[in-house]
């Protein structure tokens, strides 16, 4: 116990002072994070009105597909975009390997079929006769899932949340791709990793306090825009 | 509308204040106008610290922006096959040979010399353990000191494992390399006798993991195992163990740098190569460390020792 | 096929199915221009999938739709466009998560209506249905009756040709029912808005119509206007929905100059019809046509009976009283008349209607 409030202590510290490096860090973690959180949710949020509003062959394998992904390992997802964008895999070209933007890429990868499985929930939640009502007081296809989308706000919204959450927590993908280089791709759960392998677990569960404070901060905002 | 004023304004604000901290921390390692080098480093010449003490002066020097990941061996020439990186430096000859042989490598200039690999430093592995030394091997004499080491760890090893245990890297790294090359000249098949039989039996752990990991592990253990003196002189302060044999012409390390035909920054990693030897630089080298733990973690490059060039 | 000018919605042949479950049955209506319609019938008749169907909601099974004289199309953009011509209020009001004024100014902003306009528009309406300080309450957090007026209000500011309300007061109290009626014939006058109106309450329709359709099992049995359906009832389907509680059958014996005598049993019924000697009918009689009197002297009904009450049921200030004449008999009477003439099981009275109120149908026309 005496090495949890060791920590909090030094989390403490390391804020109040302003620690360079620790500024920075969590500056990349928050652009890292939040870049692809925002934009897998501007794809997410019409891709899953998409697929909620039209019938398909093969939709409930889609979504159940889709459900099934929200498993798998983030280290998998790395392996993925890793071999996709290796110098001598087919993107090698881009040459972003080893970069914030494969990071963003890989993190955007990893929270997609979050995003889709829990705002398709989400419309699902709108009863059909608001849709209905929508219709038949003229509303065209656009406008119609516009309204569902605003009366689903509060669900799509935690969908969102959670899909941040869950990129500014992982691990295996931001280490792969990412290659924790100080200064380049260095984020708060690389550093976390590498301290613990290190051995300093006082600076590791420290940083990790620090990411959760974050994550209040950002998910307070957030909460406050779901109050609307 | 009137009524939602209050929150929209809430809304602008907050958005506003991310805005602020995300600039606010925009932070180092944005710059466009220095060349980027990526290197991949093995974990033990990256965990000690030098690395982070040479990356800034080498940045100033050649107005680059050096780019380092730490990795086992095996990770690092991967990386280096493919191209993802521009330079390795590492620390197993015979990995080191193959990736020379697979045409992997572009020959740097040191000394008016072209060379495929480039050694630049050196230090000696050790064997450390508890300081009760279960298995007595703190005292042993002679030529051949690290493989009768090894054999008493495995005979008292699988005769009480409780007791004496031995933690591997496990990981493909230099060290791992070194480590078995050592099972090997002590007259053992590696994969049957030690990672399949020891592990078995309880006595042999595999981490899979770089060093200070599999330090730390062997300390919550209590077991032995072989690292460079460099990592362990820089964590022996959170360490119980402590070194058991350090001499042995097998315990010889050297770290060499090689780069990598399929990168993109040839000239740049040849000036990598040229800083690495440099006498300035080499004398840094020789002197890190010393004034925190009282003998130096690394050794400047000796033709003797590491061969040329 | 020359369709009738005033005509603004037609369908025809119209058939649904839900599933397996046929609702609408080869139907055929059509709606005059200004007309204010009542489509009556019990629950579960198909007048939900009619309306729906009508407000292009749903694609019917078969049939055809016509709008302002034009066919239209079972898919397309014109759907929308027509569509919006039409206005739905449902029969469980949805509202939206938004203020009252967000909810009301909706299909104003789907259309593209200016926003100073809209302002005006929407002010007016909520006005009109009693709702105006309203504007920036959140809709969800009103009552029932309050919201019924709000879905009214999204769909009247629209200043549709249509207008189909589903069951608008069914939810409602007798205070916000007589508030919505108003509202509606108040609409109905002042833009000459067509409505085409479903609803289980018959003295609704009777009230507010100016036509009246009986749906009962996906099929339009009679239409006309109120005298027509509650008097003159086509068949014992209809005759039976409408509260023609009396539907005897029997035969006719003679007709004296459109004066039939019905033999009923060993009874006769003297009532008005065409019909001629021997066909088997139904006489219909409603309850409250029937006068129930201790004797048969002062009144000039051409059929009395002697009859024995066999049942007094009172509810509130009227009494259904079930009498037998040789042939089982309802009357429905005042509270006040049962207290009178002490009408209790067993009493003797006498059962007396005029033969204008018998309403011969010819058995077998059904369907």
């Amino acid at each position: 116990m005496t090495e949890l409030w060791q920590a909090f202590t030094k989390a403490l510290e390391l804020l109040v002072s302003l620690n360079p490096e620790v500024i920075e860090i969590a500056g990349r973690s928050l652009r890292i994070s939040g870049t692809s959180c925002l934009l897998a949710s501007l794809i997410c949020i019409p891709l899953a009105s998409l697929i909620h509003f039209h019938q398909f062959p093969g939709k409930r394998a889609l979504i159940n597909i889709i459900q099934t992904l929200f498993s798998v390992p983030t280290v998998l997802v790395g392996l993925f975009v890793f071999v996709l964008f290796s110098r001598a895999g087919p993107l090698g070209f881009f040459g972003i390997l080893l970069t914030p933007t494969a990071m963003v890429i890989g993190q955007m990868i990893l929270i997609t079929p979050l995003l889709l499985g829990f705002i398709i929930s989400a419309l699902s939640g709108v009863s059909k006769e608001i849709v209905d009502t929508a219709t038949s007081l003229g509303a065209s296809g656009f406008q119609t899932i516009w309204l569902v989308l605003r009366e689903a706000r509060y669900a799509v919204l935690a969908a969102v949340i959670m899909g941040f959450g869950r990129a500014i927590s992982e691990v295996g993908c931001a280490l792969l791709v990412g290659g924790n280089m100080r200064g380049v791709t260095r984020v708060i759960t690389t550093t976390i990793s590498m301290e613990t392998a290190k051995g300093d677990f006082e600076l590791a569960i420290a940083l990790g306090m620090i990411l959760l404070f974050l994550a209040l901060i950002i998910n307070t905002i957030l909460n406050r825009l779901q109050q609307r | 509308m009137k009524g939602n004023w209050p929150k929209i304004a809430l809304a602008v604000l907050g958005i506003a204040v991310i805005v602020l901290v995300l600039v606010m921390v925009l932070g180092r390692g944005g710059q466009t106008e220095p060349e980027v080098l990526k290197v991949a480093t093995t974990t033990s010449l990256y965990d000690t610290g030098l690395w982070d003490y040479l990356e800034d002066i080498f940045e100033d020097r050649c107005n680059a922006d050096l780019q380092i990941t730490a990795k086992g061996t095996g990770a690092a020439l991967e990386l280096g096959m493919n191209g993802d990186v521009d330079a390795v430096t590492v620390h197993d000859p015979d990995r080191e040979a193959a990736f020379i042989a697979g045409n992997y490598s572009l020959n740097a200039t040191v000394n008016n010399t072209s060379a495929a690999r480039v050694t630049w430093a050196y230090n000696y592995f050790i064997i450390v353990g508890p300081e009760s030394d279960p298995a007595g091997i703190g005292n042993l004499t002679g030529s051949g000191v690290p493989e009768e080491a090894f054999q008493k760890i495995q005979i008292e090893g699988k005769a009480d494992p409780d007791t004496v245990r031995f933690v591997s890297r496990g990981d493909e790294s230099g060290t791992h390399g070194k480590e078995k090359v050592i099972w090997a000249a002590s007259g053992y098949n590696y994969t049957a006798d030690i990672l399949g039989n020891g592990t078995a039996q309880g006595w042999y752990f595999s981490t899979g993991q770089g060093m200070g990991a599999t330090l730390t592990t062997a300390n919550q253990l209590l077991a032995y195992t072989l690292t460079d003196k460099g990592t362990f002189l820089a964590y022996q302060g959170s360490l119980d163990l402590v070194p058991l044999v350090d001499t042995g012409d097998d315990l010889i390390n050297i770290y060499s740098v090689i780069i990598c035909k399929n990168g993109t920054k040839p000239e740049m990693a040849q000036n990598l190569v040229t800083f690495l030897r440099s006498p300035d630089i080499q004398a840094l080298v020789a002197g890190f460390g010393v004034p925190q733990y009282g003998q130096p973690l690394f050794y400047p490059w000796d033709p003797g020792i590491c061969g040329l060039p | 096929m020359m369709k009738p000018l005033s005509s603004i919605i037609e369908v025809v042949d119209l058939s649904h199915s839900y599933g397996e479950r046929e609702i609408l049955k080869g139907l055929n209506l059509s709606i005059g221009k200004g007309e204010v319609f009542a489509l009556i019938g019990p629950t579960g008749a198909g007048k939900t999938t009619l309306l729906r169907i009508m407000d292009l909601l749903e694609v019917p099974a078969a049939g055809k739709i016509y709008f302002d004289g034009k066919c239209i199309p079972r898919s397309g953009k014109q759907r929308l466009e027509i569509r919006r011509r039409i206005s739905f209020v449902h029969q469980k009001p949805q509202i939206f998560s938004l203020s009252v004024y967000d909810n009301v100014a909706c299909g104003l902003r789907w259309r593209g209506e200016e926003k100073n306009r809209i302002a005006g528009k929407v002010d007016h309406i909520l006005e009109m249905v009693g709702l105006e300080g309203y504007k920036n309450r959140k809709a969800r957090t009103l009552s029932g009756g309050e919201a019924q007026r709000v879905a009214l209000a999204r769909s009247l500011v629209l200043e549709p040709e249509v207008l189909l309300l589903d069951e608008p007061t069914a939810n409602l109290d007798p205070v916000s029912t007589a508030k919505i009626e108003q509202l509606i014939s108040s609409v109905a006058r002042q833009h000459n808005t067509t409505m085409i109106m479903a609803t289980h309450d018959m003295s609704q329709g009777q009230q507010l119509a100016d036509r009246i359709g009986v749906l009962l099992d996906g099929k339009l049995a009679q239409t006309g206007d109120a005298t027509d359906i509650f008097r003159s009832p086509q068949n014992e389907q209809v005759a039976r929905f409408v509260g023609m509680e009396n539907i005897i059958e029997g035969v006719v014996i003679a007709n004296n100059e459109g004066i039939v005598t019905v033999g009923i049993g060993g009874s006769a019924i003297q009532a008005v019809s065409n019909c001629p000697a021997a066909k088997a009918v139904y006489a219909c009689i409603r309850p409250e046509e029937v006068t129930l009197a201790l004797s048969t002297t002062q009144s000039s009904a051409r059929n009395s009976f002697h009859a024995k009450v066999t049942r007094v049921n009172t509810i509130g200030p009227l009494s259904r009283v079930e009498i037998d004449c040789g042939f089982r008999l309802v009357a429905l009477v005042t509270r006040i008349s049962v207290e009178e003439l002490n009408l209790q099981v067993d009493r003797e009275v006498y059962a007396i209607f005029k033969a204008t109120t018998v309403h011969i149908m010819e058995k077998g026309i059904s369907k």
